[in-house]
């Protein structure tokens, strides 16, 4: 099957590796709150204020913006963006790529100075790219993480949620 | 691609609503989020002109709670589709798992549809990846109106590849959820 077609499986003993990374990168910087998404707009795991309730959406519009200044990019005829930064007037945001497939993004005040955030990013992007490639190595099959019945039981609640 | 996040037991999906301006893509998604139990859906978060023409995309997470063990979830979009937003197309295309093409019956948007579903080709395997594999099912929106082309002749333009296509008018919701339930199966079935 086309690889690009298959789903990624993140275990969880990876999870908790990303886990330790994100609050590493949040105690060190200060920052507040610290999210790994997929190129996709999906949060893999977020770490911080526990209160945030927006991070689906937060996940999908900083993905949609690392999308689009890809494709700036391509205009400008320069290889990518890695990084990009967005000035706020209480809060910042700094985002970067890790790979092709995953997005970090730090969310920090004030009190945080950009030069610490952007040399402490290199360092969790670094190794946040040698647990992708762990990821993208393993090849799990479907049916040993979610059992054969998982598909008809899907359907059935597809059947049962989807209607008028 | 699908994220199956083990340690959390979530599975992500992300469906994209694809086709060229004024379709209906918008549409099918105000009907879904305003049918859907409150639990299973989050906001409808769009991004749009002042006009109410979408810039950059709608938004609608579905939630459809714990399927053996493991929560799940269908991450909505639609694309712009004025023609001028052809790189924002390609920008919320990535990454997605699987594609709603909503093409619009009217006889003078037949051609609109056609370039519309070539560029899509383009885009996917622009992804590395395989738009014969790709799951892509076909909505033809507007059956209602007067003088919609005949279904044959939608097939025979739009429908070479033999997808799964649905009569739809999704300002009324006729279709929208046969729709949605063929591509979440698809991409189901594609994990």
């Amino acid at each position: 099957m086309d690889p690009q077609l298959t789903s990624q499986i993140v275990p969880a003993e990876e999870i908790k590796v990303i886990e330790e990374c994100l609050v590493r990168l949040a105690e060190d910087t200060g920052g507040n709150y610290v999210l790994l998404l997929d190129k996709s707009g999906q949060v893999i795991t977020a770490q911080g204020d526990a209160a945030r309730q927006d991070i689906t959406a937060l996940g999908a519009l900083i993905a949609g913006t690392f999308a689009s200044s890809r494709e700036v990019a391509k205009l400008l005829r320069e290889k990518d963006f890695r990084q990009l930064f967005t000035q706020g007037v209480r809060e910042n945001i700094f985002i970067s790529l890790i790979e092709d497939q995953w997005i970090l993004c730090i969310i920090f005040n004030k009190g945080t100075h950009i030069g610490l955030v952007k040399v402490l990013t290199k360092k969790a992007t670094d190794d946040l790219s040698v647990v992708l490639e762990r990821v993208r190595e393993q090849q799990k099959a479907r049916d040993d993480v979610l059992g054969s019945s998982f598909r008809t039981s899907m359907e059935d609640t597809i059947d049962l949620l989807f209607r008028d | 691609m699908a994220l199956i996040n083990v340690a959390a037991r979530e599975i992500h999906c992300k469906i994209v609503y694809y086709g060229p301006g004024m379709s209906g893509k918008t549409s099918n998604l105000q009907y879904i989020h305003s049918q859907v139990p409150k639990e299973t859906k989050g906001e409808l978060l769009s991004i749009a002109t002042e006009t109410e023409r979408t810039l950059f995309f709608d938004f609608l997470p579905l939630d459809l709670g714990k399927v053996r063990g493991f929560q799940t979830r269908f991450h909505l979009y639609t694309v712009p589709g004025q023609v001028l937003y052809e790189r924002t197309r390609v920008a919320v295309l990535s990454g997605a798992d699987g594609v709603v093409f909503v093409a619009d019956s009217q006889k003078h948007k037949l051609e609109e549809n056609i370039r519309s579903l070539r560029e899509l080709a383009v885009n996917i395997t622009r992804q590395n990846k395989r738009f014969q594999d790709f799951p892509v099912v076909l909505q033809y929106n507007k059956r209602d109106v007067p003088g919609a082309l005949p279904v044959a002749t939608l097939d025979k333009y739009l429908n070479t590849l033999g997808w799964q296509r649905f009569e739809a008018t999704a300002t009324n919701g006729a279709g929208v959820f046969d729709t949605l339930k063929a591509i979440s199966k698809l991409v189901i079935s594609k994990l």
